[in-house]
């Protein structure tokens, strides 16, 4: 019956899917807007809350996890630790800019009397700079210049650093309500610790595996593909993080790389589609109800936040070596906030931390951000000039 | 614009510009980094002087003009030095070599200034495919006559600059069998190849250039893409047909080698240059690049088949002397082992070989620019 039919799980994930990716294609090409924005718009709209399209299922979530996974290698494996020695001034602007952003979020959720421990979840998530967004954008336009690079190394501290502040303030929160410290450590530093050890160990062992495979085995895209994939189920079932697992993978393979080998930006097509369903999966999870709510707060925090990263990052760019002009553009470039925080929620879900439902705020401000932030890192990088010729826009 | 008058020059003075890769380190590919670079070695005094380049993801310095060898190279190492601490400070690799193994031309981004949009819009995809690393090297004359004897009285001699300095092995992702791919880029210009054999600046000046100019083909000297050409406003000839050698010191060798044979050519103790000497030139030419050391040549007056590594050992001797009043000698003895080890192109299929990839061998090409030093030529 075509009712069930329309229900059927199964059938409307990939049905979505082509709509989305369509909506993409003519929305870039008739408004400009990022492609991923509009996947999130499309995922937004038809979610259970709104249009009730969008079931909820437990494989389409796990996929969205292995594309974020396969995101966060990426960023890992573009990130050069040498450079923090090389030039400490990047350290300093990333954790000021993390810093500041979370006391004054912190600030702001307080002034408007949310309670405690949510105003400080919120302001440890707001830290962070969407990965995936500013990848995508990134590899869209196929920028190369300062703004790109430090976005990139600023988003993948940034997160790290709001991932550890967060599983810090869970830690505190699990030890305050229960008392024990045992289960506040396991559910904090060590979770992270366990999971980016997890990482590391994968981007050991893979590219001595691709080395073994010798010469011939010269592109390397599918065994990492695989591998994150690996990954990123292995910490779902064990209850880690795939966060710092997938980041510390990426990172690991390039400082490790025994043989350098070529592997396809993005992941290629496979990289392509997931990007897809990962966009419209992370908007699906917000309800229109909580956005709705929470969108006075949201708009404070949103250019409370985008006036601190801004200001943090600029302030630094002069004695970073770069002209103001490229650090106020870096700042501003670091807007888009991912749903990828919602997903760090979620896993919290089994600790019975109910948090989900007092941080409407947070869903507001994620949809805002899924769909602006892209748009304001493309611009940014439009302005710094760092995008070929055809693709300006 | 008329050609201007050949400027005195002190004999024998002589200055190097080199054009340097910019490289991404996660992938090593080239990217498009000139204007941050630019950007922060302009805060500072440059020992020398740095410039951009047809495309983003290249930079070009320049020294300044010297007597001898020990303080052209000395100045290349502070250039260096300087570059690859701005490099550091960015996220930027910086490193030699002809051309880049794999990147990809028509992914290259023009630099944005008036000439460079021009000529881009001339030669299409010519110019993006231009993407290649050359090392200039400014022999200054007394006058442009002698200019005109020294370029070709040094035709013959061209070949062994394109073996020695050879260091562009592969070209868009795969191995050209080439010693040399760079200059098969360059040949693509329509004013490429040699210069007219004209021996009188008189003539060249009212015979060839202003001719030339009324047809509208050219507007200055820089429309030519000789192997080698006059520069009348610095009063030098400029050798054009180097890559970029893989070190620094590698190129303050060359340069030395290159003064050391001219002052044994102003001694005029050789056979003239003559047109017929250039029968033979396009093929000795390809010889180096194809084959570098082990290519074979063709002797312009003999006709004659000369192995090139035996005639580049035969030349270090015959130059020996006049590297001694020079003060060069000591570059000459950097170019003995190379006759064995093998030039540039040699050490990256090396790389290659060893580490089975072209991200590896351009990393092994960064550390190699970063990390050589005077014992390393």
């Amino acid at each position: 019956m075509p009712e069930s039919l329309l229900l059927n799980s199964e059938l409307i994930w990939p049905l979505v899917l082509a709509l989305a990716w369509m909506a993409g294609e003519f929305g870039h090409r008739w408004t400009g807007l990022p492609r991923i924005s509009i996947y999130g718009l499309v995922g937004f709209v038809l979610a259970n809350g709104q249009a009730g399209l969008l079931p909820e299922s437990a494989s389409i979530t796990l996929l969205a996890n292995i594309a974020f996974g396969l995101i966060l290698f990426e960023l890992g494996y573009r990130i050069n630790l040498r450079w923090l020695r090389n030039n400490p001034w990047l350290g300093v602007t990333s954790l000021t800019e993390a810093v500041a952003t979370f006391v004054a979020v912190f600030h702001v959720a307080q002034a408007f009397a949310m309670p405690f421990i949510p105003s400080l979840l919120l302001a440890s998530l707001a830290m962070a700079t969407s990965p995936a967004a500013v990848l995508r954008v990134v590899n869209e336009l196929r920028s190369s210049g300062q703004v790109t690079e430090r976005i990139l190394h600023l988003s993948a501290f940034n997160c790290v650093l709001a991932v550890f502040t967060f599983k810090v303030i869970v830690g505190l929160w699990v030890f305050q309500s229960t008392g024990d410290v045992l289960h506040a450590l396991w559910n904090s530093l060590i979770v992270l610790m366990v999971s980016a050890a997890l990482g590391g160990l994968f981007g050991v062992a893979v590219p001595a595996l691709l080395s073994r495979l010798g010469k011939s085995e010269r592109d390397a895209t599918v065994a990492f593909a695989i591998a994150v994939i690996i990954l990123v189920a292995l910490t779902h079932a064990l209850k880690f993080s795939p966060v710092p697992a997938a980041l510390a993978f990426g990172l690991m393979a390039r400082h490790r790389r025994v043989a350098l080998s070529q592997a396809e930006r993005n992941f290629g097509v496979l990289g392509n589609l997931l990007t897809v369903l990962l966009f419209v999966f992370m908007a699906s999870t917000l309800e229109w109800r909580m956005v709705l709510a929470g969108a006075g707060l949201a708009l404070v925090l949103l250019l409370v936040r985008f006036a601190v990263k801004t200001l943090c990052v600029a302030a630094f760019s002069h004695l970073g070596g770069i002209t103001w002009r490229k650090g106020v553009l870096t700042g501003v470039a670091l807007t888009p906030l991912s749903a990828f925080v919602i997903l760090l929620l979620e896993q919290t879900r089994h600790l019975g931390i109910g948090l989900i439902d007092e941080l409407n705020a947070l869903a507001a401000i994620t949809l805002m951000l899924e769909v602006i932030g892209p748009v304001v890192t493309h611009w940014a990088l439009v302005l710094a000039k760092e995008v070929p010729d055809t693709d300006r826009s | 614009m008329p050609l201007e008058p050949f400027k005195t020059s002190a004999s024998l003075t002589f200055g190097v510009e080199l054009e340097l890769q910019l490289v991404n380190l996660s992938d090593f590919d080239l990217t498009a980094a000139s204007p941050d670079m630019l950007h922060l070695l302009r805060r500072e005094k440059f020992p020398g002087n740095v410039t951009p380049e047809v495309t983003e993801s290249m930079i070009e310095i320049n020294t300044d003009v010297h007597t001898n060898y020990p303080e052209l190279r000395g100045q290349l190492q502070l250039i260096r030095d300087t570059l690859v601490r701005a490099g550091d400070q960015l996220n930027i690799g910086v490193c030699g070599g002809g051309t880049h193994p794999f990147q990809q031309w028509h992914e290259r981004k023009i630099f944005s200034k008036p000439r460079f949009r021009e000529v881009s819009a001339i030669y299409g995809y010519l110019i993006k495919q231009f993407t290649v690393f050359g090392q200039h090297i400014h022999i200054g004359c007394t006058s442009g006559d002698e200019a005109l004897f020294l370029l070709h009285a040094l035709n013959r001699y061209v070949p062994h600059f394109i073996a020695l300095s050879a260091s562009s092995p592969y070209f868009q992702g795969v191995d050209t069998q080439f010693n040399s791919a760079r200059l098969n880029s360059v040949f693509a210009f329509p004013l490429s190849g040699r210069a007219p054999f004209l021996l009188r600046w008189e003539e060249f000046e009212r015979g060839y250039y202003a001719k030339m100019e009324d047809t509208g083909i050219v507007k200055s000297m820089k429309d030519f893409y000789w192997d080698i050409r006059p520069k009348p406003e610095y009063g030098t000839i400029e050798l054009r047909v180097c890559d970029t050698p893989l070190t620094v010191e590698r190129a303050a060798v060359l340069s030395a080698y290159l003064q050391a044979l001219c002052r044994h050519l102003l001694e005029r103790n050789e056979p003239e240059p003559a047109e017929d000497d250039y029968l033979v030139y396009n093929y000795n030419r390809f010889q180096a690049c194809r084959f570098g050391l082990d290519g074979t040549l063709v002797h312009p007056k003999t006709h004659a088949s000369l192995s090139l590594r035996e005639d580049i050992l035969t030349t270090l001797r015959l130059i020996e002397p006049h590297a001694a009043a020079l003060g060069s000698l000591d570059a000459l003895e950097h170019l003995y082992p190379l006759m064995y080890e093998g030039n540039d192109s040699a050490y990256l299929r090396t790389q290659f070989s060893e580490g089975g990839s072209l991200e590896g061998m351009v990393d092994a090409a960064i550390d190699r620019f970063r990390t050589s030093s005077a014992g390393g030529a």
